[in-house]
């Protein structure tokens, strides 16, 4: 049934998205707390394009780990967009549990449950060819049932229909592949997974994997862990707009090394392979996220069933 | 009801149209260039592209308006109360958001041509415009592309498939100057445009039943048991299909009016003709062959029992006395002969016929 705004009540402030103000609000009619997402329609502007794309996506998206789309209410001068409430979002949730300077990760099996989760949750949307295009800790919600949900598809994008410019502005720079950053406008699936690759890292150490603050800075980062990439490794990667010959010439780092320190649990060689295959340089080398799901540190939630 | 467009702007210039070329030369066909066109859109080029789907609004547009009321002048009529009150009057416009008062004075394509320029429309962005007349006009019966509606309708169409699929787009005020209407009018009209389709901008398989049933239903989104209701698989979609939209749409445009006789819009002295042969089963790049070939056959049909009941109609002597002289007019070259007045007809000239 088509909602109207008398229908909720707004409740305490949620924050303020990348266009939005977001609301907790309650359906007094079902009883059930939703999200409540306004959106300010601008005069030069009009309906902001990342609405657009955020409501015609998410519409349709009906998965258990996709953060559900109930309504949209029109008002004179904005749009309300009611989703499905979770609790917390994963990054505030990580932040919960670091207290004072010690940075703690999550343990491992709730790294694993979630990581699943999101693999569930970007299987979907690529099987949908949708790209989500800003997978990274604060758009992934999470509720006290331990339930992950990607949300925010105010960058994503179909990618089956064909246009011929790709943004190379997309995703936040931290969980922004390496041949995005070189200026690759050819992305596809692939764009998601090495975020999802950074996001599995930050979970176990509690830290980001990457924290630049320009784009020539995080490639350094990206580098400086995983070796400089040539021909050999990536055909392609000369041919990259932004790709630089004089860059020095470095060997990967030893990963489990890197993220054991960050943690007290037994960092073992399965979730160390999952990460190398995520955060592969080479797009065409990473891990789709089908394959992700069928990774053998996941081997025990097959077993159950 | 809405202004006339305007073009008064600083950097994009002022184009007025009406110096149409002047056509002298329809006598000798032998000098039309002939060009092959890719079988994907992608591969088209824009300015092709721009020929093919202005003829193609100009084939619609010229059937459309002879269902529709013009007065002499040209100008909408404008209801008076008597009118609206008079329920049984079905010889009012219902007029739409997209309506302009008269046709304004630029011709669709100088007018696609401007908007493709200087709001850099992409591909995808022009072939959506033509699948949004046929989901539109789906739900929205009211709606149809025509000499009042056709300006309006392009301008809201490419402004919300650039925003919404395209990812280098501008802000409305852009837009709104390029296409001679004021901001915040194409604010309402793109507001207008979205909700009347439910947001479902998105141009695959089903989507045009999909929005027909959730508009039924009244309802944002559909769930589960509604889906299956309807006979739809509750997947999106089936695995690498129902994208091939904006490729039936391109070949569908060609088809009908490729061929310069075909169309009256004579801006290009060029006929278009595509790569793959219909009736050939080995279609090269088409993901589901079968679903192509089936949506042909589905317009091939129907149109050839148009021009039977059309027969029919004439010789039963139905609707005679609503028709006018006009009507009997010859109609052109490949144009399906369309009696006045009988609205029933007039979704079918949708560019793909929705299978009811």
């Amino acid at each position: 049934m088509s909602s109207s705004s008398s229908q909720f009540k707004q409740l305490e402030k949620l924050g303020n998205g990348t266009y939005a103000t977001v609301y907790k609000g309650l359906n007094k009619t079902t009883g059930i707390f939703v999200a409540l997402k306004e959106v300010k329609l601008d005069s030069e502007e009009g309906t902001p394009s990342t609405a657009i794309r955020e409501i015609s996506l998410m519409k349709e998206l009906k998965h258990e780990n996709i953060v559900r789309l109930y309504d949209v209410i029109h008002t004179e001068n904005k749009l309300t967009l009611v989703f499905e409430y979770m609790d917390k979002d994963l990054k505030n949730y990580m932040d919960s549990r670091t207290s004072g300077n010690s940075t703690r990760g999550l343990e491992l099996s709730l790294v694993k449950y979630f990581q699943w989760q999101l693999f569930e949750g970007v299987t979907f949307c690529h099987e949908n060819k949708i790209l989500h295009r800003d997978l990274k800790p604060q758009n992934l919600l999470i509720n006290n049932k331990g339930q992950l949900k990607l949300g925010d598809f105010g960058l994503a994008r179909a990618f089956g229909i064909p246009v011929n410019t790709f943004s190379t502005e997309v995703v936040t720079l931290w969980y922004r592949a390496p041949d995005v950053l070189m200026g690759s406008r050819s992305y596809s699936t692939s764009i998601d997974m090495w975020s999802c690759g950074c996001i599995l890292a930050e979970m176990i150490t509690g830290k980001p994997l990457f924290p630049g603050t320009n784009d020539e800075e995080q490639l350094k980062l990206i580098f400086d862990i995983m070796g400089t990439p040539d021909e050999q490794l990536w055909p392609a990667v000369t041919s990259l707009p932004k790709y630089n010959r004089n860059l020095p010439k470095k060997e990967p780092k030893d990963l489990k090394k890197l993220l054991q320190a960050h943690t007290k649990e037994i960092v073992d060689d399965q979730v160390i392979d999952l990460v190398t295959g995520l955060l592969q340089l080479n797009p065409d080398a990473r891990l789709t996220a089908k394959q992700a799901l069928h990774h053998p540190w996941f081997g025990e939630y097959y077993q159950q069933q | 009801m809405a202004e006339h467009l305007t073009f008064k702007t600083n950097n994009i210039p002022n184009i007025c149209n009406n110096t149409n070329h002047n056509d002298s030369d329809n006598n000798n066909d032998e000098n039309i260039e002939t060009i092959m066109l890719p079988t994907s859109f992608l591969k088209c080029s824009r300015s092709d592209l721009v020929v093919l789907i202005s003829r193609m609004l100009t084939f619609l547009i010229q059937i459309n308006d002879r269902n529709e009321i013009l007065t002499e002048n040209n100008s909408a009529m404008i209801p008076t109360q008597t009118d609206v009150n008079n329920k049984n009057n079905n010889n009012m416009i219902n007029l739409t958001r997209f309506h302009s008062r008269v046709p304004p004075n630029i011709s669709v394509n100088n007018y696609l041509i401007r908007l493709t320029k200087y709001a850099s429309l992409e591909h995808s962005v022009l072939l959506s415009s033509l699948y949004y007349i046929d989901l539109l006009s789906s739900v929205y019966p009211e709606f149809k592309i025509n000499s009042l509606t056709v300006h309006r309708f392009l301008l809201a169409a490419t402004t919300v498939a650039s925003k919404g699929l395209s990812d280098s787009f501008c802000t409305n005020s852009h837009y709104a100057k390029v296409g001679g209407v004021r901001c915040s009018e194409l604010n309402i009209l793109e507001t207008d445009f979205l909700r009347r389709i439910n947001y479902r901008i998105i141009p695959r398989d089903d989507n045009i039943k999909l929005c027909k049933l959730e508009k039924k239903s009244s309802q944002f989104t559909l769930d589960l048991g509604d889906l299956l209701a309807a006979n739809i698989q509750p997947e999106l979609t089936h695995p690498n299909s129902g994208y091939n939209v904006l490729n039936i749409y391109y070949r569908k445009m060609v088809q009908i009016v490729g061929l310069l006789k075909n169309s009256t819009d004579k801006s290009k002295k060029v006929n278009y003709i595509i790569q793959t042969n219909y009736n050939d089963t080995n279609i090269s790049d088409i993901d589901d062959n079968r679903k192509v070939i089936q949506i042909y056959a589905q317009h091939i049909t129907p149109q050839k029992r148009n021009y039977d009941d059309h027969v029919n109609i004439l010789t039963k002597g139905e609707q005679i006395q609503q028709t006018d002289k006009s009507v009997m007019s010859k109609p052109e070259d490949g144009l399906p002969k369309v009696p006045k007045y009988s609205p029933e007809y007039a979704p079918k000239y949708n560019i793909l016929n929705s299978n009811e």
